[in-house]
């Protein structure tokens, strides 16, 4: 356990992983009915677009120098109303070989386009995703006045039993991207992009692929929001967008850029998870639960901080 | 060079603010009655409240840093202080204590940020829904009481100061805007927020307490959110505990259409006034000409978009070697 810890601290995760052993251990003995085996397809599903929208968050701040995506909540919900308003009923598509394809595309377009302004057009990150956050809820709102359903049952599905499959396919995925030149390019960038700029490498092209990589998360998030939902909701998805970027953080990536991983943010996004369902537990009122939520935030985010320091003087 | 004044701050404000006069100009044209003199009340009284609540995010964004406790901080003056004044308390203490309490909020937004080395964003969104529930919890959702009659004259749209058809809020922003410009450009507090904005290293090299920076303008940020809640517990008559959830991110539109920029050092008070009344006006026109609140919102975010990459671009890695 010491070694596995030690191997995680390097990247400033052990903190979260503390964390979510402790969590998962309280929730279990307080709660074993909603954490019995049989149960964790559904919780896996619960969790699932935050643990979406924690990892899509991630690139963009992986590649440094103020990169923050705020746009991934809408982003999220933007997907939600058009998978749901636009394919399913409109259309009347349900194949999932259409759905999925065209909603990681539209994903990897709006990404594209925030990477744009903020690395060609070089308007600041937080600026620029906070242009697109209007822009997205606004459009999102115009297809979408108000919620409406159902969702195509296969979508439905993947919030049940196979929750897995989409998370799966997510951390496939960027196991793949690790394996690639692209991560240690990524990596160099985030953490000093003037040295990695005068070695050669093309900053500009790495920010804007991180951007095109946090769209297709945020994309795949929004498809794990509708199964979830199991309808669309344009005011969902951007109260996504504040809370994964606090996961991102608890899982140990600094906002600065350069240090920390996607399992990461993943880990933090389950802490998160983790500390709503216990305190839904104890039986107080909603006021007292976000109190303490918000306390406990603070404080996981200031130990994880301290101890990233404590072992940054150590190595 | 034309370039350079193009992309000096001085011309940056003249343009925001000659945008502002522009839409006011297309209004008239394109809407009966754009330009009469309630409207222009009206718009001015809207401006002026989002104005005070721009104050802190202008001085926090100049010192490096952002605010997303402004929201909560609003809404928890605006409950706390009709609650209070509801249960028969002098107004005057109500807000004294407000006061004290939201420049305790916000000492701790700085301290924890700063002291600790936490992005702020996380910081105080972390504290913001903390007060928030802390609100929730004492009103138990719904809040009470009212404002007094002092406060619904000083923001009331049909208000008048003497013989100017004003209501007393609007000559006092023009004061306060004074004073800020003033502070910013004249004292020592000023000149050590740009300092600590502009290189966060090196201030300290000059004798500047980074931490103390951070938390007195932290605090004067709350303070001002407090102020703008109060001011809108007037202008809406009753307690709303999210009154303050549509200045999240205007603040931060509002300071930016200004042309600060949000890596610190750069920004004025002046600049952001000039953003209030262009978001306003945008807000007034588009309104005016029929088009929904979701169609409003994807404009401002173009608007936004658009002025800042005229004005508001960063330089590119090459420059910064």
């Amino acid at each position: 356990m010491s070694s596995f810890l030690r191997k995680f601290n390097g990247r400033g995760v052990g903190f979260a992983v503390v964390m979510l052993v402790v969590l998962l251990v309280l929730n279990v003995a307080l709660n074993p009915a909603r954490f019995q085996p049989a149960a964790w397809g559904t919780l896996l599903g619960l969790a699932a677009p935050l643990i979406g929208a924690a990892v899509a968050s991630a690139p963009v701040i992986l590649a440094g120098r103020g990169g923050i995506d705020i746009s991934v909540g809408p982003l999220m919900g933007f997907v939600n109303a058009l998978v749901i308003q636009v394919l399913f009923l409109d259309l009347g598509i349900s194949s999932p070989w259409i759905i999925v394809p065209t909603a990681l595309l539209v994903g990897a377009a709006v990404g594209a386009a925030n990477g744009a302004l903020a690395t060609i057009v070089r308007i600041q990150p937080i600026v620029a995703t906070l242009g697109t956050y209007l822009i997205l809820t606004g459009i999102t709102l115009t297809i979408l006045p108000a919620p409406i359903g159902p969702a195509p049952d296969w979508l439905k599905a993947m919030a049940g039993p196979l929750s897995v499959v989409p998370l799966a396919l997510i951390g496939l995925c960027w196991l793949l991207v690790r394996r690639t030149p692209y991560y240690d390019l990524l990596m160099a960038v985030g953490s000093d992009d003037r040295a990695a700029y005068t070695a050669g490498v093309p900053v500009t092209k790495v920010r804007l692929a991180a951007y095109v990589l946090t769209g297709i998360f945020a994309a795949a998030a929004g498809l794990m929001l509708t199964s979830l939902i199991g309808s669309a909701d344009p005011n969902i998805g951007p109260t996504y967008t504040l809370i994964a970027i606090a996961a991102v953080a608890l899982g140990g990536v600094s906002l600065a850029g350069g240090r920390g991983g996607l399992g990461g943010a993943a880990i933090g996004a389950i802490d998160i998870f983790l500390l709503q369902s216990l305190l839904t537990t104890f039986n107080v009122s909603t006021y007292v639960l976000q109190i303490a939520y918000g306390l406990i935030l603070v404080v996981a985010v200031v130990l994880t901080a301290v101890q990233e320091r404590f072992s940054g003087r150590k190595g | 060079m034309t370039g350079n004044w193009f992309q000096s701050t001085n011309a940056r404000i003249a343009g925001a603010f000659l945008m502002a006069l522009l839409l006011q100009l297309v209004g008239t044209l394109l809407i009966p009655g754009y330009s009469a003199p309630f409207a222009i009340r009206a718009l001015l009284v809207i401006a002026s409240l989002l104005a005070v609540a721009s104050v802190g995010q202008t001085l926090v964004v100049i010192l490096g840093g952002i605010d997303l406790s402004i929201p909560f901080v609003i809404g928890f003056a605006n409950v706390v202080a009709a609650q209070l004044y509801g249960q028969g308390w002098n107004f005057a203490l109500v807000c004294v204590l407000v006061g004290v309490l939201a420049v305790a909020i916000g000492a701790l937004n700085g301290l924890i940020a700063r002291g600790l080395n936490i992005h702020p964003l996380i910081v105080t969104l972390c504290i913001g829904m903390i007060v928030q529930g802390a609100v929730l919890l004492w009103t138990g959702g719904f809040p009470s009481g009212s404002a007094p009659e002092a406060v619904s004259a000083f923001v009331s749209i049909g208000g008048s100061v003497g013989p100017v058809p004003l209501p007393l809020l609007v000559p006092c922003l023009v004061v306060l805007t004074a004073l800020i410009v003033l502070v910013l450009a004249r004292t020592a507090y000023g000149r050590r927020l740009y300092a600590v904005g502009s290189n966060p290293e090196a201030a300290p090299l000059a004798l500047i307490d980074p931490l103390r920076m951070w938390v007195v303008t932290y605090a004067a940020s709350a303070f001002f959110a407090a102020v703008a809640g109060v001011l809108l517990l007037g202008f809406t008559g009753s307690a709303y505990g999210d009154v303050g959830q549509p200045y999240l991110f205007q603040t931060i539109a509002a300071v930016v259409v200004g042309g600060a920029a949000l890596v610190g050092g750069r920004g004025s008070y002046l600049g952001t006034i000039a953003g209030v009344l262009v978001l306003t006006e945008i807000n007034t026109l588009l309104i005016g000409l029929g088009f929904r609140p979701s169609t409003v919102q994807a404009a401002l975010g173009l608007v936004i978009l658009l002025l800042v990459s005229l004005y508001g671009r960063e330089r590119h890695v090459r420059a910064t070697i």
